[in-house]
């Protein structure tokens, strides 16, 4: 008797050795029912996997070009801007490490006790303040910035961005996350600048990044009536 | 003659490239992590690693090929990266709670057809995968395994469990139609 398991593999011709599959293919040859069953088989797994495929929305698409056209463009070969980002992480990731490490006491203190996630919290949080600040920031600054230092400028965000999203999903903040990609489109637009929409979707991103630093404020301080971060 | 040899390391030839079938990229990675966003991130991620490595590149196969290869193994690597219980959820978002639902995924998955929709739902994130990458995408079960980070007697099962649930669930939908 042939399984529908080694049927599938035959066809796939990967995961039999050879013996299997020369008999396998004795079998077909000899029994029609079986090739019938192979057919009824492959077809179902066709339908199942038969997906229509839909359209990238155009704002995707135009955030891939800027993306490959951005990271395509000759650099100068030492960046005060990547310099700058490494620190900006590596401030993070001390940041995180110191408080994730328990005090001596607590160790001897709660033995049994399960690892805390507030600490990680607190240090995502801030790691988060500290992006939307540093983003409100950098947007300020791109006014007076040269094309070159403006191009960089807006890598250094859209990726310190994309990170954070990232992050926010890990930290359980689906909302979070999405109001952060929904950033990246506007954001990877503005390296057009000479979109007269652009110095208005600055304004309207600072005035996002302000509001959303003010509720993540409100929620830090421990007499604060304010509710969870509703973005 | 080597200039036009080496015609991928030109930035309009991945220009080129991505016009022409970045909807094929984008639909391969929907298929493995089912969120429009996630598919979006890989193919970026791709597109960029691709121009990042394109002296790697030796013009052996399609430069459409190669990055849509990088694009579903940055797809498996966003679906790994992202918690397992944060993709639970997920998957719960993408058929039930509307309100949470992008337009956009709303449009994937009427497009994608909700039967098929609730057939992909059963499987877990693993048989998915190993699925589309056997099934639709041709890869070898060694080289599902290695991205996977299992072994090929895994990702046979796994290809296994994923086959039987989709017969069954397709079997209920054409006694009903």
């Amino acid at each position: 008797m042939i399984s529908d398991d080694d049927l599938l593999l035959y066809y796939y011709r990967d995961g039999l050795d050879a013996t299997e599959r020369a008999r396998i293919a004795t079998a077909l040859a000899e029994q029609p029912e079986l090739a019938q069953r192979l057919h009824r088989l492959v077809a179902q797994l066709d339908t199942a996997a038969d997906m229509p495929d839909v359209p990238v929305p155009a704002h995707i698409q135009r955030r891939w070009q800027v993306a490959l056209t951005t990271r395509a463009r000759p650099r100068p070969s030492f960046r005060w801007q990547a310099l700058a980002a490494t620190v900006a992480v590596l401030a993070i990731l001390a940041t995180v490490w110191v408080s994730m490490r328990p005090a001596p006491e607590r160790i001897a203190n709660e033995p049994s006790q399960p690892a805390a996630s507030a600490p990680e919290t607190v240090a995502y949080e801030r790691g988060l303040r500290w992006h939307l600040a540093s983003t409100e920031q950098r947007l300020a600054n791109l006014e007076s910035a040269q094309p070159d230092e403006r191009a960089q400028l807006i890598d250094a965000i859209i990726e310190q961005n994309r990170m954070y999203a990232l992050a926010a999903e890990r930290a359980n903040e689906p909302q979070l996350a999405r109001v952060l990609r929904a950033f990246a489109p506007i954001l990877e637009s503005l390296a057009d600048e000479r979109r007269e929409s652009a110095a208005s979707d600055i304004a309207q991103l600072s005035f996002e990044l302000r509001i959303m630093q003010a509720r993540l404020k409100a929620e830090a301080e421990p007499s604060s009536t304010a509710q969870p971060i509703a973005l | 003659m080597l200039t036009s040899l080496k015609s991928w390391t030109r930035p309009d030839s991945f220009h080129a490239v991505l016009s022409e079938r970045s909807v094929r990229w984008y639909n391969a990675c929907l298929r493995i992590t089912r969120d429009a966003d996630l598919a979006a991130d890989a193919v970026q991620e791709a597109l960029l690693k691709a121009w990042d490595r394109r002296d790697e590149f030796r013009g052996d196969s399609e430069l459409d090929t190669w990055i849509h290869r990088i694009a579903l193994n940055a797809a498996i690597d966003l679906m790994r990266r992202r918690r397992p219980q944060a993709e639970d959820e997920l998957d719960a978002d993408l058929l039930l709670a509307a309100p949470h639902r992008s337009p956009h995924n709303e449009y994937v998955q009427q497009a994608m057809g909700r039967d098929l929709i609730t057939a992909m739902q059963r499987l877990t994130a693993m048989e998915r995968q190993t699925f589309v990458l056997k099934h639709v995408e041709g890869w070898r079960l060694e080289e599902i395994a290695e991205s996977l980070q299992t072994n090929a007697n895994n990702t046979k099962q796994a290809l296994f469990r994923a086959v039987r649930k989709l017969r069954v669930d397709l079997d209920v939908w054409r006694g009903e139609s």
